[in-house]
């Protein structure tokens, strides 16, 4: 996975949490899934869009969030 | 290392080596142990094959500890034990003694500083728990105090060996039953008996509406629309007061202080010596909240335990007791009502009935 | 903070024998002030019957998805030491031995960044460090990364593993359980980290079929030791055990396959017929042992009552060779492991332990899509209805 793509990997996860905010709640491991079909062309592999995932959340750019199972959220400050 | 570690904030440090902790007779012995001895019910001995023998004291502790108790236990395994010492499965802090002459200071100091030696043999092990009022938002009862109620009225079966078999006692505040309560000789479970409430305008900011709907094991949650805007509503029929559905959504409250109260369940285990893994079965569906002393509660315990210490065989646990006796007369003897919440009613329910003409008459 | 309360209810709880966890939070007051707020919040539970924390709020430390509990005061002004009461879960050292020195350690950490109280150990087998707020989180997480300690398990991801005492002290441990809840715990840190699974994955793993660490109430996947030769008697001790105990009534009568009877004063075992299931052994530890080809069986898909009802671990795998195994990294095991998480994350839906999985979609969908073969060791015995779906790939 080249620099450029896991950056657009990325930019396409947080986006679908901010638009998705209060909405939906993303399950990391269906927005996994969805990455994977997303990203398909370009052969990325489970394991890519998890290391995707670990840079957002190394960045803050997302937290996890808990409520009988775990999702992905934007930072309380944002 | 350490530096390394706060320079470059390192993750994923991964478990610690326990090699690290193992005393020397231990790295010795790992592997090479032959038998062990039960001498009282505060200490056992572990005999090497090449005779070295490794003493463990036993103590109660109550899970949720202060720094201070810790440098109590720290204190006494610098003075005995060269400083080891673990903990079991159950809470109990053991002291792993490798000179025989330092077990009776190391248990006359523990008494001295009233700190609870035994758990060993055919006893009332330390009862395992959850978090309780102290710490959990879903809880039904306490926790800790519940415990120490009926370790209070039960400690002559901690520190001495006068049952059949070994007794373990679990303690869960909700349903969620977080550790292996549902198996346990004797299990004592907080227990809801309303339906959750809903906040309509909280639920809308903070629940999602599927996952809510998918939280209920009876189906009991439909889509709903409240003041125009989407909502759930709960079939309150069918709803069985899991509280899986607060889990997933803060807007459905289900703690209710005049309804919530403790189940009493008997007769599980976890080991397969003799007989199978079993599930506890229900023997009391309902003892309201009693605090600060759950007498209710305690008497139950009390019941039971005086029923299977004067019925079983030696060696048999519980449910290998009433097993033998049948259900029948396990509640002819507690005289515990037997009532409709005794017929199971939930997914496995055909397959508990009596398919056959055995009946003790 | 640190305003003493009154504790009318709580105060009851310090008499009597046993421990007083009263007396355990007011220590810890002594050194956290916070805490007091701690005891003055629990003594209103018991006042009005109801717990008195908020449900959810976030908590967490950057990087890790999971470690940490969020958990806050539903009267933050009354008890602002408790505004934020968050624990942090820690992976405890394998068979939960310790030293004084790191205990110390931690109990200085827990008094400088939190509220003082520790657990040993929580329900899944976390050290727990209690009553931190987010803002501090980092700072307990640093601390215990000096002591090369790391974040546990929370949330939908694999649960920190735990194990028996085992090999370590005792001798009925069929399999150095120490080292695999050691080895597979450093091989998943990234799945024990980042929750990415549909629910909890709990593994645990017990040296004999005691299951002191109730793996197979409890686990996903449980590890029970077990072996495959016979049972090693010394007959000169079976004749001291004699002496003192009725050993057919309380070990011969009692096992569950009666594969064992006195040939005169000789103890016999038809060990073909034996179970495992460790009676005869515990109850004569310096006559039987178990035999020299050890492993596990592997039971699946136990759990809890939500949502669907506890389960007990079913057996999938009878004999696992853990000692061949670990030679090559454990790679039979991670394979199984990793067909299995796939399975699930294809099949399962949201908060679906395996377990429940395997009873929705029914063992055999779940063997076929793991690569296991069914064996009759899987069920207690088989089917006894007659509706058969029978499919074209047999004759």
């Amino acid at each position: 996975m080249t620099d450029e793509t896991k950056k657009k990997v990325e930019d396409k996860i947080v986006g679908l949490v901010k638009e998705y905010a209060g909405k939906k709640r993303f399950k990391p491991i269906d927005i996994v899934k969805e990455m994977e079909k997303e990203f398909a062309s370009e052969g990325l592999t489970k394991d890519d869009i998890k290391a995707a995932l670990k840079e957002i959340m190394d960045e803050e750019k997302l937290v996890y969030g808990y409520a009988g199972g775990s999702f992905l959220a934007l930072p309380e400050n944002q | 290392m350490a530096e390394e570690i706060k320079k470059k904030r390192l993750t994923d440090i991964g478990p610690h080596d326990y090699n690290d902790y193992l005393s020397p007779m231990i790295k010795k012995n790992y592997g090479k142990w032959a038998f062990h001895e039960i001498l009282d019910p505060g200490t056992m001995v572990h005999v090497a094959e090449n005779g070295d023998k490794l003493y463990t004291v036993r103590m109660g502790s109550p899970r949720l500890v202060s720094g201070s108790f810790v440098r109590d236990i720290c204190d006494i395994a610098d003075k005995y034990c060269g400083g080891h010492l673990r903990f079991t499965t159950r809470n109990n802090v053991e002291f792993l003694i490798e000179d025989e002459k330092n077990v009776e200071p190391l248990k006359k100091d523990l008494e001295k500083m009233g700190y609870n030696v035994g758990g060993i043999g055919n006893i009332i092990a330390n009862i395992v728990h959850t978090q309780g009022w102290i710490h959990c938002h879903t809880s039904a009862s306490d926790a800790s105090g519940v415990v120490k109620s009926v370790m209070d009225e039960l400690y002559e079966y901690f520190v001495e060996d006068k049952l059949p078999s070994k007794t373990r006692i679990a303690f869960a505040c909700c349903l969620n039953m977080c550790g292996s309560v549902s198996s346990s000789d004797i299990a004592i479970v907080g227990t809801h008996r309303k339906p959750p409430r809903i906040d309509a305008e909280r639920l809308r900011n903070l629940c999602e509406i599927p996952s809510t709907i998918a939280a209920c094991p009876t189906n009991s949650i439909r889509p709903d629309t409240v003041d125009g805007k989407p909502g759930v509503k709960v079939n309150e029929e069918t709803c069985v007061f899991c509280g899986s559905c607060y889990t997933v959504c803060p807007a459905m409250p289900i703690a209710n202080a005049e309804n919530d109260g403790l189940s009493i369940w008997v007769g599980g285990k976890v080991s397969n010596a003799r007989t199978k893994p079993t599930f506890s079965k229900l023997a009391i569906p309902f003892i309201p909240n009693d605090p600060p002393r759950w007498p209710g509660v305690v008497d139950a315990i009390k019941t039971i335990l005086n029923a299977y210490k004067e019925g079983a065989e030696p060696g048999e646990r519980v449910g290998e007791w009433i097993e033998r006796i049948g259900w029948s007369r396990f509640f002819k003897i507690t005289g515990f009502p037997f009532t409709k919440y005794h017929i199971d009613d939930f997914r496995l329910a055909e397959t508990t009935m009596n398919y056959s003409s055995h009946t003790r008459l | 903070m640190g305003k003493k309360h009154q504790t009318p209810l709580l105060d009851e709880l310090k008499k009597g024998k046993w421990i007083s966890f009263v007396r355990e939070i007011e220590r810890a007051a002594e050194k956290s002030e916070r805490t007091e707020d701690l005891l003055g919040q629990v003594e209103e539970s018991y006042r009005d019957k109801v717990n008195h924390w908020k449900h959810g709020g976030m908590a967490g430390v950057k990087s890790y998805g999971a470690g940490m509990v969020g958990r806050f005061s539903e009267f933050p002004d009354k008890y602002p030491g408790i505004k934020e009461c968050h624990s942090m879960r820690i992976i405890p050292s394998a068979g939960f031995f310790y030293n004084s020195d790191f205990l110390r350690k931690l109990a200085d950490i827990s008094e400088k960044y939190a509220g003082g109280l520790l657990n040993f150990h929580g329900a899944t087998g976390n050290i727990q460090v209690l009553g931190m707020s987010q803002a501090e989180a980092e700072d307990v997480f640093q601390a215990v990364a000096e002591l090369g300690f790391d974040l546990g398990g929370s949330g939908s991801d694999l649960r920190t593993p735990s194990c028996c005492a085992g090999q370590a002290r005792c001798e009925f441990a069929n399999y150095d359980t120490m080292k695999i809840c050691h080895d597979l715990t450093e091989e998943y840190l990234d799945e024990l980290h980042r929750p990415a699974f549909n629910y909890k994955f709990k593994l645990k793993f017990s040296g004999c079929a005691n299951d002191c660490v109730a793996s197979a109430a409890r686990s996903d996947l449980a590890f029970i030791g077990t072996w495959k030769d016979k049972i090693k008697i010394n007959q000169d001790e079976v004749k001291n055990y004699v002496k003192k105990l009725n050993v057919q009534k309380y070990v011969l009568d009692k096992c569950p396959t009666k594969c064992m009877w006195f040939e005169g004063e000789k103890l016999v075992i038809d060990d073909e017929n034996c179970v495992k299931c460790m009676h005869c052994i515990n109850v004569l530890p310096k006559a039987l042992r178990s035999g020299d080809e050890k492993g596990a069986s592997i039971l699946i898909g136990a759990k809890a009552p939500l949502v669907t009802g506890p389960r007990m671990g079913m057996m999938l795998v009878p004999f696992y060779d853990i000692n061949e195994d670990a030679k090559n990294d454990y790679e039979w095991l991670k394979g199984l492991i990793s067909n299995m998480w796939e399975f699930w994350d294809e099949y399962g839906v949201s908060r679906e332990r395996i377990g429940e999985l395997i009873g929705r979609v029914g063992l055999n969908t779940f063997l076929e899509g793991i690569g296991l073969e069914p064996i009759p060791e899987m069920v207690g015995h088989p089917r006894s209805n007659p509706f058969i779906k029978f499919t074209e790939d047999e004759d």
